[in-house]
C-alpha cells in the first residue's frame, strides 16, 4: 500500500488516507441488508409513519455511502461543511414550501377569506361571475 | 516613509523596453479565445455584459418612450408585453447577476489574495463560454417570437403562451450554470489559494463579498435550473407539476422560482457592495470602519436572503401563516445590510475623500441604496405590501437597488480598476460629468415612479389612466438624461483605450495586493509570491512614490 | 517559492507501466491542487444535491395534495425489479471504491476490472429501468410515443396518459405520479449515463498510466460523482415503489 511521498516543500502530497478492502465489503453487505429491511418493512402498513420509516432507512444507507464509499469520514472538514450545507438549504426549501401547503388547510378551516365579497367591500352583483 | 516596507513590492522594468503584461503577452484572436489568463477572461466578460446592459438599456429606453402617452405611443399591448419582458430578462440574467463577478470579480479576485490565477482556469473559461452561449440562446429567442411573461415567467401563463418561453429557459439554465462554475471557482480559490500570511481576516472586503455571493450562487442557482427544467417540461410533455388544468399548483411555480430569485437578488447586490467597501476606503484613504462587522454581514446576508422568499408572493395565495413568517424574517434582512450602510458612512466621515469620478458614483450609491434598502423594508411589510404589490412603487424599488446601486457601484469599479486593468486613464472631466448625469438622470427617473405607485398605478402596464401622464412623462425625461449619462460614459471608457494618457503606476493610492502588483498586472500577477504580514487597510505602508510613477 | 512558466511541479511515475503528473502551474504544491480539485467537486456536487433536492420537493407536494394517487400509482411499479436496480447500484458503488483504492494502490489491472464493472453495472441498471418503462408503454400509464402530443384541452385528455387499463381511473389526476416518476427517473438515468460515460473516459486514461499512487484525482472524483447518482437512488426508490 504505498502512500503519501514527500512532505515537505513542493512535491508536498499529503496523506492520503486508503481504505481497506474489507471496509468496504463491511459496508457493501450492511448496505444490501438495509435494503432488504427497506422491503420488508414496506409490506406492513404504519399509517403515517411509512414515510418517515422509509426515509429513515434510506438516511442511514446514504450516511453509509457518503462517510464510506465518498471517504468523507476522513476528508477535511470544509469539504464535510459544503455537503452538509447542501442538504441543510434543501431543506430550508422543504419546511417553507410543504409549511405554506399545510397551514393552507387551517385557513380554510379558520374561513380566513380574502375575497372582497365576503368581507362585505363590494357585493357580488357588482362584480362578473358574482365572486 | 515607514520603514515597514513589504516584502513584494511593486515590480520596476527597464524604461527602455515596453514590459511584458496580461494584454501584450501573446497576440491574436485565438490567444484571447482560448485564453486560460482570469484577467483575459475577466475582460471578454466585460465587453459581454456591457453589451448587454447596452442591450437592457435601449428595451428600457423604448418602455419609457411607449409610456409616454397614456395610450401608449409606439407598441401594441401584446409588442410593449414583450418588451419589457425582455428589458427584465436580459438586464437580469445577462447583466446584474454575472456582471460584477465575471467581470471585475475575476480581474480583481485572484490579485487581492495573491494567486497566479483562480483555482480551476479552465472552467472559469467554461463559464464564460456558458455565458456566451446563453447571450445567444436569449437572442435566438427573441428571432423566435420573443416571449410576452415578465421576466419572472409565472406558471400558469408561461405554461400557455404561445411564444418561446422554452428557448429562454434553456438560455436561462445555461446562464445558471455560468453562474455556479464562476461562484464554485471564487470559492476554492478563497479557501485554496491565498499567498502565505493572508489569514482569512487580512482579505479585502470585495473578496469577502464576492465569497458569500459564491455560496449564494453555488446553493440558490440549482433550484432555477430545475425550475427552467420542470417549466420546460410542462410545457413540452405536460407533466401537470404547475398547471391547473393538469392538478398542479402554480403557487408551487412561485416557491421554486423565489427560492432562487431572493438570493439572487443578493447574488447581485453583494458583490456591489464589495465595491463600495474597497473605494470607501481608498478615496478617504482611512481604514475601513468595521472589518469584521462587514465581512460578517456579508456572510449573514447570505444565509438570512433564504428565509425570506415568500415576500415576493404575498398576493399570491399562500396560507396566512407562511405570510406572517416570511414577513417577519423580512425585516431581519435589513440588519446587517444597514450594519454596512453605517460602516461606509463611518469610514467616509473625517477621511481624506477624493471627489474623483470612482468616488462620485461611490457617494451616490450611500444616497441611493439607502432609499432602495428602506423602501425594500417598507415592501417587507405584509399588510403594505398588498396594497404596494405589483404597482410602479415596487418597480421603483428594485431599480434603486438594481440600477441605481448595482450599476451605479460597478461603474464606480470600473472607473476605480480601469487604469489597472489597461494602463490608462480615461478623461476624469467627461467622467465626472457623467456621473453627475447618471444621478439626477436616475433620480430623475425612478423617484416619480414611487409617488405614481403609491397612488395605484400598476406595473406591466401598457397603457394607464390619463392621472398618471405627468409621473410617467417625468420619468421618461429622466430616463433620456440617465441613457445619454450612461452613453457618454461608455464613449470616454472606450476612447480611453486608444487615446488615454498613462496611468499611474497606484492611480488611487491603494494598499491591497491588487494595488500592489505592476499595472497592468504581467501574465501570472505576481513574480515573487507575494507574503503578506501587515493588515489589509494599513495605509502606513501606503508606497507614496507608486502614486506619482507612470505605469509601464 | 518562486514560479515562472518553465519551472513545474512534476510528481513522478511509480513504475514503467505509469506516467508522471505534471502539476498546473498555479498551483504550488500537488496537494494543493488535490485539495482544490476536491472541493471544487463537492461542491458541484451540492448543486446536483440541489438540482434533484427540487425534484424531491415536488414529490413531497403532491404527496400530500393527492395521497391517494401516490399510493395507487405507487402499486402499478414493480418493486421486485427496483430493489434489483438498487443492488445493482449499490454494487457498482462498491465496485467503484475498489477502483478508487486500486488507483490509490498503483494498481493498473484491478483498477481497469473494477472500472469496468462498474460500467456494466451501469449498463445493467439502464436495461431493467428500459424493461421497466416498456412496460409502463404497455399500459398506457406513459406512452412514449406520444408523450410530447400537445394536450388536448377540450377533452383535458393526455395522449401520453390513456391507462387504458383503467388502474388510474378512480383518482384524481392519475397521471402525476407517472408525471414525476418519469421526470426524476429519467433525470436520475440520464446521470446515470453520464457518469458511465465519464468512467469510460477515466478506464482510457487508467490503460494509459495517468493515474497512481501520485495521481488519482480524477478517479477519485469520478467515483464521487457515481457514488451520488447511487444516493440519489437510494431515496428514489423507497419514495417511488415502497411507500404505499
Amino acid at each position: 500500500m504505498s502512500d503519501a511521498h514527500d512532505t515537505h516543500g513542493e512535491l508536498d502530497m499529503g496523506h492520503h488516507h486508503v481504505s481497506s478492502s474489507a471496509m468496504f465489503s463491511s459496508v457493501l453487505v450492511a448496505l444490501l441488508f438495509l435494503t432488504f429491511i427497506t422491503v420488508a418493512v414496506a409490506q406492513f402498513d404504519f399509517g403515517s409513519a411509512n414515510m418517515l420509516i422509509a426515509m429513515g432507512i434510506a438516511a442511514v444507507k446514504a450516511s453509509l455511502v457518503i462517510a464510506f464509499f465518498m471517504h468523507v469520514k476522513w476528508d477535511t472538514a470544509i469539504n464535510k461543511i459544503v455537503f452538509l450545507s447542501s442538504f441543510l438549504f434543501l431543506s430550508l426549501l422543504f419546511v417553507f414550501t410543504l409549511a405554506d401547503l399545510f397551514t393552507r388547510r387551517l385557513d380554510n378551516e379558520m374561513h380566513i377569506t380574502r375575497s372582497p365579497v365576503d368581507k362585505g367591500w363590494v357585493h357580488p352583483s357588482t362584480i362578473e361571475g358574482g365572486h | 516613509m515607514t520603514t515597514n516596507t513589504p516584502p513584494v513590492d511593486v515590480q520596476v522594468a527597464s524604461p527602455a523596453s515596453p514590459r511584458e503584461d496580461y494584454l501584450n503577452c501573446s497576440k491574436g484572436i485565438m490567444s484571447w479565445l482560448g485564453t486560460l489568463d482570469h484577467k483575459r477572461i475577466g475582460i471578454m466578460y466585460l465587453i459581454g455584459v456591457g453589451l448587454a446592459f447596452l442591450s437592457g438599456g435601449a428595451f428600457a429606453l423604448l418602455v419609457r418612450l411607449h409610456l409616454w402617452e397614456p395610450e401608449g405611443m409606439l407598441f401594441s399591448n401584446q409588442t410593449y408585453n414583450q418588451i419589457f419582458t425582455l428589458h427584465g430578462a436580459f438586464m437580469v440574467f445577462l447583466f446584474v447577476i454575472p456582471a460584477i463577478p465575471g467581470s471585475l470579480g475575476n480581474m480583481v479576485l485572484p490579485l487581492m489574495v495573491g494567486a497566479k490565477d483562480v483555482a480551476l482556469p479552465r472552467l472559469n473559461l467554461l463559464s464564460f463560454y456558458l455565458w456566451l452561449t446563453g447571450a445567444v440562446l436569449a437572442a435566438l429567442a427573441i428571432i423566435l417570437g420573443g416571449f410576452d411573461t415578465g421576466w419572472t415567467f409565472y406558471a400558469p401563463y408561461s405554461l400557455y403562451t404561445n411564444q418561446a418561453v422554452v428557448t429562454i429557459g434553456l438560455a436561462i439554465f445555461v446562464l445558471g450554470f455560468s453562474s455556479i462554475f464562476t461562484g464554485l471557482n471564487f470559492i476554492v480559490t478563497v479557501h485554496k489559494l491565498r499567498a502565505p500570511g493572508m489569514t482569512w481576516f487580512r482579505l479585502p472586503l470585495f473578496v469577502w463579498a464576492l465569497y458569500a455571493t459564491s455560496l449564494l450562487q453555488v446553493l440558490a442557482t440549482p433550484v432555477l435550473g430545475i425550475t427552467v427544467l420542470l417549466v420546460a417540461f410542462e410545457r413540452l410533455y405536460h407533466i401537470g407539476i404547475f398547471d391547473p388544468r393538469l392538478g398542479g399548483d402554480p403557487v408551487l411555480f412561485e416557491h421554486f422560482f423565489w427560492f432562487y430569485s431572493h438570493p439572487a437578488v443578493y447574488i447581485m447586490v453583494l458583490p456591489a457592495f464589495g465595491i463600495i467597501s474597497e473605494l470607501v476606503t481608498v478615496h478617504s484613504r482611512k481604514p475601513l470602519f468595521g472589518y469584521k462587522l462587514i465581512a460578517f454581514s456579508s456572510l449573514a446576508i447570505a444565509i438570512i436572503s433564504f428565509l425570506v422568499w415568500g415576500h415576493h408572493m404575498f398576493t399570491s395565495g399562500q396560507s396566512t401563516y407562511a405570510m406572517f413568517a416570511f414577513s417577519f424574517l423580512t425585516f431581519f434582512v435589513a440588519i446587517p445590510t444597514a450594519i454596512k450602510e453605517f460602516s461606509w458612512v463611518a469610514t467616509v466621515w473625517r477621511g481624506s475623500v477624493a471627489l474623483n469620478s470612482p468616488m462620485l458614483y461611490t457617494l451616490a450609491f450611500l444616497i441611493i441604496f439607502a432609499i432602495g434598502g428602506l423602501t425594500g423594508v417598507i415592501l417587507g411589510a405584509l399588510n403594505v405590501d398588498l396594497h404596494l404589490h405589483d404597482t410602479y412603487f415596487v418597480v421603483a424599488h428594485f431599480h434603486y437597488v438594481m440600477m441605481g446601486s448595482i450599476a451605479l457601484a460597478f461603474f464606480a469599479g470600473l472607473h476605480h480598476w480601469w487604469p489597472k486593468m489597461f494602463g490608462k486613464m480615461y478623461n476624469e472631466t467627461l467622467a465626472k460629468i457623467a456621473a453627475v448625469t447618471i444621478f439626477v438622470g436616475f433620480n430623475a427617473t425612478f423617484l416619480p415612479q414611487f409617488i405614481m405607485g403609491s397612488r395605484g398605478m400598476p406595473r406591466r402596464y401598457a397603457t394607464y389612466v390619463p392621472e398618471y401622464a405627468p409621473y410617467h412623462q417625468a420619468s421618461t425625461i429622466g430616463a433620456m438624461i440617465l441613457g445619454s449619462g450612461v452613453a457618454l460614459m461608455v464613449v470616454y471608457l472606450v476612447a480611453s483605450l486608444f487615446t488615454g494618457k498613462k496611468a499611474k503606476e497606484n492611480q488611487w493610492g491603494g494598499v491591497t495586493l491588487d494595488w500592489k502588483c505592476p499595472t497592468p498586472p504581467p501574465h501570472l500577477n505576481f513574480d515573487d509570491e507575494p507574503k503578506v504580514i501587515h493588515e489589509v487597510y494599513d495605509y502606513s505602508t501606503l508606497d507614496y512614490e507608486s502614486l506619482q510613477r507612470d505605469a509601464t | 517559492m518562486s514560479h515562472d512558466d518553465h519551472h513545474a511541479v512534476t510528481i513522478p511515475a511509480p513504475g514503467p507501466e505509469f506516467v508522471p503528473h505534471e502539476v498546473a502551474h498555479h498551483f504550488s504544491t500537488p496537494v494543493q491542487e488535490f485539495q482544490a480539485g476536491k472541493l471544487g467537486f463537492w461542491l458541484f456536487l451540492a448543486t446536483e444535491i440541489l438540482l434533484f433536492g427540487g425534484l424531491f420537493a415536488a414529490y413531497f407536494y403532491y404527496h400530500e395534495m393527492y395521497p391517494e394517487t401516490f399510493v395507487l400509482g405507487g402499486k402499478q411499479l414493480d418493486w421486485k425489479l427496483g430493489a434489483l436496480n438498487t443492488s445493482v447500484l449499490l454494487l457498482s458503488s462498491w465496485t467503484m471504491a475498489m477502483g478508487v483504492r486500486s488507483a490509490q494502490t498503483s494498481q493498473k489491472k484491478k483498477t481497469l476490472t473494477y472500472l469496468g464493472l462498474t460500467v456494466l453495472g451501469a449498463v445493467i441498471f439502464m436495461c431493467i429501468k428500459y424493461i421497466e418503462y416498456s412496460a409502463k408503454n404497455e399500459h398506457g400509464l406513459i406512452e412514449f410515443g406520444h408523450l410530447f402530443d400537445p394536450y388536448n384541452e377540450g377533452t383535458g385528455q393526455l395522449a401520453w396518459f390513456t391507462d387504458h387499463d383503467g388502474v388510474m381511473a378512480s383518482v384524481p389526476h392519475g397521471h402525476m405520479f407517472f408525471a414525476i416518476y418519469l421526470t426524476m427517473t429519467g433525470i436520475h438515468g440520464l446521470h446515470v449515463v453520464i457518469g458511465a460515460g465519464l468512467i469510460i473516459w477515466i478506464m482510457v486514461g487508467t490503460a494509459k498510466g495517468r493515474f497512481h499512487a501520485g495521481y488519482y484525482m480524477p478517479v477519485d472524483l469520478v467515483g464521487l460523482y457515481w457514488h451520488l447518482v447511487d444516493l440519489i437512488w437510494i431515496f428514489l426508490f423507497p419514495l417511488l415503489y415502497l411507500v404505499p
